[in-house]
């Protein structure tokens, strides 16, 4: 052994601790293996503190509100009185379509299927390292949360997926800016299938189109196409920012996700493997 | 068992304090590195061993709030809480302005220590969110030599009433 080393016990500690988290690193690789239950277990407990942090946020500001906010209440209220009239006339109208295709019985018995499969959420938490990488939901195991579940934003647009860790009342979704993701993808038009990943910087790539593929629109939207088992198809994803013809296989193309990071707030977790019940 | 309690009141109150900040900007979490300020103030009282053991432990709870490779953010802070200890037994960094110096000297290394970490496990360059990342250094050296600042004044006028 050095004699440094024998000498100061505090840097024998500091090299054990070090050398403590280098294996906890190595025993995790290959990534998105399954969790480490030391990874579990801090995330179980430390994940309520922040829930509790946010809901007391939450309570403030609508206690807050009810106080201080009674005019704009009102304007809200009509806002959304006009807002849920033209809701319930676009209802109608398709629900008229559909009748064409099922009967009314069908029809609302899917419709019940879809509502009591939607679960509200919010997000609690964001990622420490990445923003653009995972948010934290206050939604968990009790509320039969499982790995995989497709979550959309309030405006029914891909945010990403349910990964884990899962504690009782809190969960982790893995953003489609993530890097490490990938999603099946077709485009509107021109109906080319391709493989979505985030660029860890707020934007999405869509993968493997071959240079000799046929050209895109700019602002041509992205849909998933369910092929990868995972996210049900026609779920709208974000539309294509830039495409760039290069000397290589692929062509290089950008996708803005629609969600907004800002508005990430109310999401809908999809219980259901297929949405696509008509 | 006094000194436990301190601690766990300081990671509570951090977590807290992050959440807050999160909510009400996302940019504020990333110019000021709460979780290496509590590292930083207890090894500079107790020492590098405790820097270095309550580097991991925060470093591990940062890591639980994010998603990927365990153990990334405990290197980088054990390393801070260690040279913070070890460091500020030699120097008398209490001082405003030493301490600004050397908490922004702690943070910079940390955050080099953590890119390369992180870009060497994932194989890609770490999110900079337009370069905000790096008024890390500054934004926590100022933050935190401010609050150890008005920690020390509170202490004083504590310690006076109970004389």
């Amino acid at each position: 052994m050095p004699s440094f080393l024998k000498k100061n016990k505090n840097i024998k500690v500091l090299i054990g601790l070090i050398f403590l988290q280098l294996i906890l690193i190595s025993i995790q690789v290959p990534l998105d293996e399954e969790e480490t239950y030391f990874e579990k277990l801090m995330f179980s407990v430390f994940s309520p503190v922040q829930h509790g942090v946010v809901y007391l946020f939450q309570k403030t500001g609508s206690f807050w509100k009810s106080y201080f906010d009674l005019k704009g209440a009102r304007k809200e209220n009509e806002r959304l009185k006009e807002e849920m009239f033209f809701l319930l006339q676009e209802n109608n109208i398709i629900r008229n379509l559909l009748q064409k295709y099922k009967s009314e019985n069908e029809i609302n018995d899917a419709l019940r299927n879809i509502q009591e499969n939607i679960l509200h959420a919010r997000v609690i938490g964001f990622d420490a390292s990445n923003f653009y990488k995972s948010v934290v939901i206050n939604k968990g195991f009790l509320d039969d949360i499982q790995k995989n579940m497709p979550v959309l934003d309030r405006y029914g647009n891909l945010v990403g997926r349910i990964v884990g860790p899962i504690s009782l009342k809190e969960s982790r979704i893995q953003l489609v800016t993530d890097n490490n993701c990938g999603i099946s993808v077709f485009s509107e038009k021109k109906e080319v299938l391709g493989v979505l990943a985030g660029d860890g910087k707020g934007m999405c790539i869509l993968k493997y189109i071959l240079s000799t593929d046929e050209d895109f629109f700019q602002g041509e939207r992205v849909y998933t196409s369910g092929f990868d088992g995972i996210f049900p198809p026609g779920i709208s994803v974000g539309e294509i920012l830039s495409l760039e013809t290069t000397s290589g296989l692929f062509k290089k193309i950008m996708v803005k996700p629609y969600f907004k990071f800002q508005d990430l707030d109310n999401l809908a977790v999809i219980k259901i493997k297929n949405l696509n019940v008509f | 068992m006094k000194n436990l309690i301190r601690v766990t009141a300081g990671i509570i109150i951090t977590i807290i304090i992050y959440t807050a900040l999160a909510k009400i900007s996302i940019s504020a979490v990333q110019i000021i590195n709460l979780f290496s300020l509590v590292v930083i103030y207890f090894a500079m009282e107790k020492g590098e061993v405790f820097g270095a053991c309550l580097g991991a432990f925060c470093g591990l709870i940062y890591d639980s709030f994010s998603l990927g490779v365990f153990g990334v953010a405990g290197i980088a802070k054990t390393l801070t809480g260690f040279l913070a200890g070890y460091v500020s037994k030699k120097i008398d960094v209490n001082p405003f302005i030493r301490s600004l110096i050397f908490i922004f000297i702690l943070i910079s290394s940390e955050l080099i220590v953590w890119g390369f970490f992180y870009s060497y496990i994932f194989s890609a360059s770490f999110n900079t969110g337009k370069g905000i990342v790096f008024l890390q250094p500054f934004g926590t050296a100022f933050s935190g030599s401010l609050i150890f600042l008005l920690i020390r004044k509170f202490k004083g006028v504590t310690s006076k009433h109970k004389k």
